[in-house]
């Protein structure tokens, strides 16, 4: 077991400040403070080499939990084990084992070149020298690199930069590694560029990567495993397949006939069949059901009628984050 | 400890490559420092001009004292830069980076701030020093340099440790403090002989911030001023006690930043 987390909390005690000239005077001498649980009984656990994204809305705790994941902020009650170690208790060593990237802050020497910040690295984290250069060869290559290496940190467009910190994040081979909002701000090419190196990294060194992430297609092209955290506490742990079985909305197929068709007709075909029939035009027709009927009612309709074409919409995963966002919490965490 | 002192001599050599890269401003710096230190000289010399003693002391005695004042100050200031502690590591958060790190948190924020061109007003200092000594025709014995490298190393320990004091305060607010440049005025008190003071600064000077263990007291003992040589034996205690008392705010105040996060 690579990562087991136990009923971990999180507690901050936040100073409310008083409106006001006269308020702002109270505050000096007596302070409110309100008790917020950011964290609030998580708990779960992760395999080595899997790949999982933690989801959640700003606020939901995803910050803190990874803060405390990789020892920056002690838990205020719960266990949280990675690699063996307590991350709060033997940072030092710990930190040894993992990779973090705050995709908000830059890890890299401003005013240095990649390829200098790289050196000073290897040292910060005492690699050996002729392993650490054959890896960070690797690194160059595969995240495309070599043309913006000698470059100053600060002239970089954000995609170079990124990349940088991806390879600097990975500079001592750790096991595990953080990203925390890897791609945002990114175009698709350089998405594309570092999902693929992700991949093929988890695939050849079974390095176990944790991701937090707004873009739900990082999530897609990546992980199959997703945590979704709502005000500090899980609401769902699974696979994304089951993820998008609970809050997915129904799935869409639009039909182009041959013939002029009305939704009565196809009403007709389908009996009784739970489904929302609309029509776009005279030849063309929407159907709207359970995923699960899929192959039922394509195979009624194209016996039925002559199609010229079709297309099938599934649920996005961003329309599924849509509606567990919307559906009040309560009601999630008792489904 | 051996890595960080390893990881001194890394960060030493990319330090002088960026600085080099940027060689007017590398001159231009070199230049401003020099004269800024030469206007206080002068500031000295003018008072001078006007009163052939304050108290009991000599120009050049004070000449003197201000010289050995450099020396520590400089050295300090080449391992510790993090003035804007506050604003770089707290406010923008690179603290948590820190803390990823396997390396000392306060080793780390040190390496990070390093300053070796500041070594150059310690050079300044032990010339006007030397020259000083030489108008004054102090004799030197043989143990002499030993005691100044001890007083030095105390010396800087006593800046250290009150900085460090002050930038951990940064831990507990994280609001913006005007503290580190009022200690700041406040040290350039200790450059002048103390006893021209009153009671309460001299007090203060000594126990409190004791500034005046980096300048007056241990250079009394090659001014060979008896009557000060109890404070003079009282710098490396004072050194050891106020470094400790750094690290003890520092470990408490990254304590809290675990705590509580922002």
């Amino acid at each position: 077991m690579m990562i087991q987390v136990q009923d971990l909390q999180k507690v901050f005690q936040i100073h409310q400040a008083r409106s006001g000239l006269s308020g702002a005077f109270r505050d000096l001498f007596n302070r409110n403070y309100k008790t917020v649980k950011a964290v609030d009984g998580l708990t779960f656990s992760v395999e080595e080499g899997e790949m999982f994204a933690l989801i959640g809305e700003n606020g939901a705790g995803k910050s803190t939990t990874i803060k405390m994941l990789t020892g920056i902020l002690n838990p205020t009650a719960g266990e949280i084990r990675i690699n063996g170690l307590v991350p709060y208790k033997e940072r030092e060593k710990y930190v040894n084992s993992i990779g973090v990237v705050f995709g908000q802050r830059s890890q890299l020497w401003w005013d240095l070149s990649p390829m200098e910040s790289f050196r000073l690295l290897r040292r910060v984290y005492q690699v050996d020298e002729t392993e650490g250069v054959k890896w960070l060869d690797r690194l160059i290559e595969e995240l495309d690199m070599q043309s913006f290496l000698n470059q100053p940190v600060r002239k970089l467009s954000l995609g170079q930069r990124m990349r940088c910190e991806i390879a600097a994040s990975l500079i001592h081979k750790p096991k595990l590694l953080f990203l925390d909002e890897p791609t945002v701000g990114l175009d698709v090419l350089v998405k594309q560029k570092i999902r693929e190196f992700l991949r093929n990294l988890n695939e050849t060194e079974h390095t176990t990567v944790l991701l937090t992430t707004h873009d739900v297609s990082d999530i897609e092209a990546l992980c199959k495993r997703v945590i979704v955290m709502d005000k500090g506490q899980l609401i769902f742990d699974g696979l994304l397949a089951e993820l998008k079985e609970r809050w997915g909305s129904d799935t869409e197929v639009t039909f182009h006939l041959k013939k002029r068709t009305t939704t009565d007709d196809v009403r007709q075909v389908l009996g009784d069949l739970p489904c929302e029939i609309t029509q776009d035009n005279e030849i063309t027709v929407k159907l709207k059901f359970k995923h699960e009927m899929l192959p039922y009612v394509l195979s009624t309709i194209m016996s039925a009628f002559e199609v010229s074409d079709v297309k099938v919409q599934e649920t996005s995963t961003e329309e599924i984050v849509r509606n567990i966002y919307s559906t009040p919490s309560e009601v999630v965490s008792h489904a | 400890m051996g890595q960080v002192i390893r990881l001194f001599s890394d960060y030493l050599s990319q330090y002088f490559k960026t600085k080099l890269s940027y060689r007017a401003n590398f001159f231009s710096e070199l230049v401003s420092n020099l004269v800024f230190e030469l206007m206080r000289l002068a500031f000295i010399g003018i008072v001078f001009q006007h009163v052939d003693k304050l108290k009991e002391w000599t120009l050049w005695e004070i000449v003197f004292i201000y010289g050995y004042f450099m020396i520590p100050y400089a050295l300090f200031s080449v391992f510790f830069g993090f003035w804007d502690f506050n604003e770089r590591y707290i406010i923008r958060g690179e603290m948590d980076r820190i803390l990823t790190r396997p390396v000392n948190p306060l080793a780390q924020v040190c390496l990070e701030s390093i300053a070796p061109d500041r070594i150059f007003s310690a050079i300044t200092g032990f010339i006007i020093m030397i020259y000083a000594a030489f108008q004054l025709k102090l004799s030197i014995a043989w143990y002499d340099p030993f005691v100044f490298v001890l007083l030095i190393i105390s010396s800087v320990m006593i800046y250290a440790g009150v900085y460090t004091a002050i930038a951990a305060v940064s831990f507990f607010s994280d609001s913006r403090t005007g503290i580190a440049p009022m200690i700041w005025n406040i040290q350039n008190y200790g450059q002048y002989p103390v006893d021209v003071y009153n009671n309460i600064i001299r007090f203060i000077l000594t126990w409190i911030l004791p500034f005046a263990f980096v300048g007056l007291y241990p250079s009394a003992f090659f001014l060979r001023k008896a009557e000060w040589y109890t404070y003079t034996m009282l710098t490396p205690v004072m050194g050891i006690v106020f470094f400790l008392i750094g690290l003890v705010v520092w470990n408490l105040g990254l304590k809290k930043y675990s705590g509580a996060g922002s």
